[in-house]
């Protein structure tokens, strides 16, 4: 009882402890503080104490050991933690141990962590001591866990070991692996066969053979249903029966051991069959050890995984803004090159054709005339110069030729002096810029420059280009009328569109009387300093 | 007088040397890059050097900065750049040095061949001429602009073509007034602005243009 206490008040310490530190809580000063400092090396006075009480008889060695453990928490708390797995893992043996002794005939009543076992008296397995085995697995895994955990001399191995059996069989699952189950079967239906059962007179005959019947019939749909499955339970009836033919070779008699296998305890004398039923029980362990990890693998990729899901959402979300603003520049793209054939078919084309009919017609005149042919060719040449001015504002609408000698800043800078308005600048661009989300950049700001010109009657512009963290961001400022909308004018509109092909966004605050702050945001890559070369 | 043509279009450098060898000048050289350029204008010191912007090895403005290397290396080497475009950030460039002797022209002006060996001749001497399509771009920027609002129509016609190069002889003729007009206008103009008075044609114009860029 004490004990039982004493462990629950120590396991409560330490999930309280944990939780805290989980949730990041700052450490609190005084004695809650220093008791967080411990951790799990608490949990050493629940394993002194029990190991005290199971030293039987000696009450002396309880206040001797606990104190002990008080001493090394409170001054090597380090060391406590450290030698808690291992305290663990020793009582863990000594619960293999105590169930084998009572196995052969150890009467002493015992406390063994939670149980206490009750001599009923000489040569009959006292009350309790069946749960002594299933403690002592319990508080083996928890001793492992504990020795991961907890980073204990000795875990690397046992780490390395694990991570190696789980990487071994990195194949998928043949039909191979499903047969196994025919095997693991067999061992059950002998098990489940005609006697005595666990010490229960209940299945025979008949009963007995319509569960083979169903075992049978069952192992072989599933053979041919489902590989992986069958697979599965082949490699857990493998462990189970595995650790069963164990079971039976320790704790034999306190464990009915009939037929196993090969092995038959009822009608052979012991201990040749014991050595038979260890033997089997090894092999079938192993089997099981082999097939475990292929398994596993098989059934946790299978696994719907929160992260993979949530990126899944994630990759469709971005997919369909992709289709969207790729369907968008593919307009833009369109209207654009529209708008340059239109252009040139319109402009420059026919100045060359009204070229070379002016040139034709001063041909023929030349010899009858020649001051009107003369004429006719200052016309030619008018002409020409009007083509070459048109191509001009036809390329700079493509891409402005600052933008390409120069790059961003500067082009900016070539904007900003083109504006019919004082335009304070603050361009700090510590690199280049790709061209295509620069030349994006420059027509967003050439936009908002004209609308700024055309409607807000601001007296003053101010643009700002900086670039951090792969984001490059431009805004400009006008301490106009503001009331400007991007659902409203067509311009800010394709401005959105041009960006959203990048990523960029546009960003307009604007309220009535100003001032309007437009911000364009487009993540990119920066390249190092153009170095001037000459 | 000597020519340094750099045009990386043998069509257009071999047009521009049988233009300019038509109107009696010298071409001593004919380059296609910029560091052909650089190395024609230091060696060669020509009269002037006749310039395009976009030039090999990188096809930017190679050009561009070749010619001012070379009057940073050589004060005041009159340099004559064309372009098939005109920006004012180019022009502040060029006349940053206040040295004169520079010309920013659009390449269409080579078929006006008086006006553009005219051109020449005035960058030759020290003065300084801009592509009317940037003077306008000025005129505009500060049309809104407190004292050039100040300035008639016809002192605002004065100036653009001061910032051209022109000289008052030429702006008369130009504008159809007498010579003793267009003195009375700019010295309208320079009172508005606020500019020194000064003979020199040159240092008349940069005034202005310092203002104009400031």
């Amino acid at each position: 009882m004490l004990f039982a206490i004493v462990l629950l008040l120590t396991i409560g310490c330490i999930v309280f402890v944990l939780v805290r530190e989980a949730k990041g809580v700052p450490r609190p000063d005084g004695l809650r503080g220093r008791i967080r400092d411990r951790g799990w090396g608490l949990l050493l006075l629940p394993v002194a104490m029990s190991a005290a009480a199971m030293a039987g008889g000696a009450r002396g060695l309880i206040p001797a050991e606990l104190g002990l453990a008080a001493l090394a928490i409170i001054f090597a708390p380090k060391l406590a933690a450290r030698l808690v797995p291992y305290g663990v893992l020793g009582l863990a043996v000594f619960g293999v141990h105590l169930a084998n002794e009572y196995n052969n005939g150890f009467t002493s009543q015992t406390q063994y962590l939670f149980v206490h076992v009750v001599s009923r008296g000489p040569a009959q397995v006292p009350a309790g001591a069946g749960l002594v085995p299933a403690e002592a697995g319990a508080l083996f895994v928890v001793g492992l866990w504990l020795l991961l955990r907890l980073d204990a001399l000795g875990s690397g191995p046992v780490r390395t070991l694990a991570a190696r059996w789980l990487n071994r069989c990195r194949g998928g699952i043949s039909a191979a692996h499903a047969l196994l189950l025919i095997p693991v079967a067999g061992l059950t239906m002998q098990l489940l066969g005609p006697g005595n059962w666990f010490g229960i007179q209940a299945v025979d005959g008949l009963d007995a053979a319509v569960i083979d019947l169903a075992v049978a019939t069952a192992a072989l749909v599933l053979i041919f249903r489902s590989r992986v499955w069958a697979a599965t339970l082949a490699a857990a009836g493998l462990l189970v029966l595995g650790a069963y033919g164990w079971v039976i070779t320790v704790f034999w008699p306190a464990v009915p051991g009939f037929a196993y296998g090969f092995s038959d305890l009822h009608n052979s004398p012991v201990p040749a069959p014991l050595w038979t039923d260890a033997l089997e029980g090894s092999i079938l362990l192993a089997a099981g050890l082999w097939l475990a990890p292929r398994v596993m693998r098989h059934h946790l990729a299978d696994l719907p995984d929160p992260e993979l899901a949530a990126r899944a959402r994630h990759l469709t979300q971005r997919v369909q803004t992709l289709t969207e603003t790729r369907h968008d520049a593919l307009d833009t793209a369109a209207a654009e090159l529209r708008r340059i054939e239109r252009d040139l078919h319109d402009g420059a084309q026919a100045r060359l054709v009204a070229v070379g009919m002016s040139l034709q017609a001063a041909q023929r005149l030349f010899p009858a005339s020649p001051e009107a042919a003369l004429a006719l060719v200052a016309e030619a040449k008018e002409s020409s110069s009007l083509a070459l001015t048109e191509l001009r504002d036809l390329v700079r609408g493509i891409y402005p030729p600052v933008l390409a000698d120069r790059g961003l800043a500067d082009a900016i800078r070539a904007l900003a002096l083109d504006t019919p308005l004082p335009v304070e600048l603050d361009l700090d661009l510590p690199g280049e810029v790709e061209l295509p989300v620069a030349s994006a950049v420059y027509f967003s700001v050439a936009e908002a420059l004209a609308n700024v010109t055309k409607h807000a009657g601001a007296r003053t512009v101010r643009i700002q280009l900086s670039y951090s963290s792969g984001m490059l961001r431009a805004q400009v400022t006008d301490d106009g009328s503001g009331g400007a909308d991007p659902a409203l004018g067509s311009g800010l509109a394709g401005v959105e569109r041009r960006l959203a092909t990048f990523d960029g966004i546009l960003a307009v605050s604007s309220p009535p009387g100003g001032p309007t702050i437009l911000v364009i945001e487009v993540p990119c890559a920066s390249s190092s300093p153009k170095i001037s070369s000459c | 007088m000597r020519v340094v043509i750099a045009e990386d279009l043998f069509l257009l450098r071999e047009g521009l040397v049988r233009l300019l060898t038509a109107h009696g000048f010298e071409v001593v050289a004919a380059v296609a890059s910029a560091p052909e350029l650089l190395r024609a204008l230091l060696d060669e010191r020509p009269d002037v050097g006749i310039v395009d912007v976009r030039l090999p090895p990188t096809h930017t403005d190679d050009g561009l900065r070749a010619a001012l290397q070379a009057r940073r290396q050589v004060p005041g080497l009159p340099v004559l750049v064309l372009s098939q475009y005109v920006e004012q950030l180019y022009a502040r460039e060029l006349l940053a040095d206040q040295a004169g002797g520079v010309g920013y022209l659009l390449k269409d002006r080579v078929f006006n061949d008086e006006a553009f060996t005219a051109a020449i001749r005035s960058v030759a001497a020290g003065g300084t001429v801009l592509d009317p399509e940037v003077v306008q771009k000025l005129m505009v920027r500060h049309s809104r602009t407190e004292p050039v609002t100040r300035l008639t129509p016809r002192e605002h016609d004065v100036l653009a073509l001061m910032a051209e190069g022109r000289s008052n002889t030429a702006i008369a003729q130009r504008l159809f007034i007498s010579e003793k007009a267009v003195s009375k206008h700019a010295a309208g103009i320079f009172a508005k602005l606020d500019l020194a008075l000064s003979d020199d044609d040159n240092r008349r114009v940069l005034a202005v243009l310092a203002y104009l860029e400031s």
